[in-house]
């Protein structure tokens, strides 16, 4: 049986990656993995990706802040009996400010949190098939195929502009 | 809305509306009920000057902090400049409704606040200020057209016209106008924010002498701009919806306006809050009569809350999800609902000193019929802008491709 090579195309411009891209999606080899300098909604487009699950944690972040802040304005007040020029001491329109400070706090927490789960952050090792020039200013689109096709996989990369690495 | 030229065929019903508003005006004046008429007018003159006003920010906005996005967006933002010169003569119509609509001026002991609050230095300063910013409007607006390369040489129309002969065959290199533009954008949000906040003060908060909150002049441009807005997203809409038009958006802008009236219903909230809050833990009752009348007394509170809902709580949870922002129809009934809502805070804040001792809203069929006069007026004056220049109605072409 034949083994797999590991390919990765270079590419300059986002347009030559998501030609490539578009190219490995008709093709029978697999694509693993695309780096890119920027955030690129074509990339995000021609990959379709799924939406990604960020949003909902800050939202219940969020959610959950508000609750917390009024929760802490209410208790702490209650239990010190703090009379405030003159009003109740479960006073709720001033409690607004804690509320939403803590809507913000929480919300962007909430993000972080999401952020690093949904990204699978922090790793611990190094990538596997990498090329340091994903770290400048190339895009890197990387495939594997079987040993005997290799060369389909190189001319695609070439021909869509890009620069070839063969990984051993 | 734009058919290149040609008067559109909705515009039998744009005058019907007029005349419908101004005979309801008139019939109400002549009634015996001119306190009513005189309110309605005050209300319809400030939210749909309010609107044409923020409509414009929104291009100076986006110039001035070099935006590319907003490409089509700001020329049906300039647009509103249409309804400027209307706005003006509607505001010196309101001097004739002066003893209606300002209850100081006749029996009431304003303990030295005579030298502020005179009929004649208040229409007069107030026209100058309108005066100023709605030139500075104009003058940028003649500077725009100039950079999108709108050919005056040709066409009618009294603003074409007068561009034209302001222009007088010169053209200016594009760096100039820039520059220009930079100036005048500029010049334009500062007064904005002035004038408005003169206008909050003088129309509004003074109904009631005695009552002050500083922050009243933020509150209304911040208002201002938040109804700005949401006539321009109704406004987009229409357009982009109407196939007969040659406008159409990407919904990303539809999503990138939608963000933007998102962020303005908070900050209009929160400028509302934080009245509230300094006002609720002053407690000095010349401070809190005002509120109390309006959210705790019959029948006010329940408008308050209902005002609260509209303009503020259920547009933000809608506007929280992404997708409706981009779905024009959806925007055009939020925008308008939100818009509505304003209205009804409009008339919650001058109700009250306007109308004393009431114990239903007085708020009828003829409110709305006046409102639907002011309506057929604005869409008149934006017809009448975009038949004299139809070029700011379409769309860029590297913004659909």
């Amino acid at each position: 049986m034949a083994i797999d090579k590991y390919i990765m195309g270079l590419f300059k411009s986002e347009d030559q990656a998501v030609a490539a891209v578009h190219g490995l999606k008709e093709s029978k080899w697999t694509l693993h993995r695309i780096h890119s300098p920027i955030p690129s909604h074509k990339l995000s487009e021609a990959l379709k990706l799924k939406t990604s699950k960020v949003g909902w944690f800050t939202l219940c972040g969020g959610i959950f802040g508000f609750f917390a802040g009024f929760a802490l304005a209410i208790l702490t007040a209650e239990r010190w009996d703090l009379i405030v020029s003159g009003k109740p001491v479960r006073a709720l329109v001033p409690f607004v400010i804690v509320g939403f400070e803590f809507t913000v706090l929480f919300a962007i927490l909430g993000n972080l949190v999401g952020f690093l789960t949904q990204t699978r952050l922090p790793r611990m090792q190094n990538l596997e098939h990498y090329d340091e020039r994903c770290s400048g200013e190339h895009f890197g689109v990387l495939a594997s195929c079987q040993e005997d096709q290799q060369e389909g996989l190189h001319s695609l990369f070439v021909e869509n502009g890009g620069i070839v690495r063969v990984f051993d | 809305m734009a058919d290149e030229g040609k008067k559109s065929s909705y515009w039998i019903v744009w005058v019907a509306m007029v005349v419908i508003g101004f005979g309801t005006f008139i019939y109400l004046a002549a009634s015996g009920r001119p306190d009513q008429a005189w309110k309605a007018y005050l209300i319809n003159f400030l939210i749909w000057s309010a609107i044409a006003q923020g409509g414009m920010l929104f291009s100076t906005l986006m110039h001035t902090v070099k935006a590319k996005w907003s490409g089509s967006l700001s020329g049906l933002s300039e647009a509103f400049t249409g309804f400027f010169p209307v706005s003006l003569i509607l505001f010196l119509f309101l001097f004739l409704g002066g003893a209606h609509v300002f209850p100081w001026s006749h029996g009431h002991d304003l303990h030295g606040k005579e030298v502020w609050l005179n009929i004649p230095f208040l229409f007069t300063r107030d026209l100058i200020a309108l005066f100023i910013l709605y030139g500075l409007g104009f003058g940028y607006l003649y500077y725009s057209l100039q950079l999108k390369k709108v050919d005056t040489t040709n066409g009618k129309g009294i603003i074409r016209t007068l561009f034209r002969i302001l222009q007088g065959g010169r053209q200016l290199e594009p760096e100039v106008i820039r520059k220009r533009m930079d100036l005048l954008a500029i010049l334009y949000m500062l007064a904005f924010a002035l004038v408005l906040s003169l206008i909050g003060y003088d129309l509004v908060m003074a109904l009631d002498p005695h009552w002050i909150s500083t922050l009243f002049g933020a509150y209304t441009f911040v208002k201002a701009i938040y109804v700005g807005l949401g006539g321009l997203i109704i406004f987009a809409a229409v357009m982009h919806l109407n196939p007969k038009n040659d406008f159409t958006l990407p919904s990303s802008q539809f999503h990138d306006i939608g963000k933007l009236f998102f962020a303005f219903c908070l900050v209009w909230a929160d400028f509302f809050y934080v009245q509230l809050v300094v006002i609720w833990y002053g407690n000095i009752p010349e401070e809190t009569a005002y509120v109390i009348e309006r959210v705790m007394m019959v029948p006010w509170k329940y408008l308050a809350w209902f005002v609260f809902a509209v303009s503020f709580v259920i547009p933000f949870f809608i506007l929280l999800n992404k997708k409706v922002k981009t779905m024009p129809a959806f925007m055009m009934v939020l925008a308008a609902c939100m818009i509505a809502g304003i209205w009804l805070e409009h008339l919650l804040l001058v109700g009250p000193s306007l109308s004393h001792s009431v114990h239903t809203l007085p708020l009828g069929i003829n409110d709305i019929l006046i409102s639907l006069g002011f309506l057929g007026l604005m869409l008149l004056a934006l017809n009448s802008f975009l038949r004299q220049f139809p070029e700011l109605a379409r769309t860029e072409k590297r913004e659909v491709s």
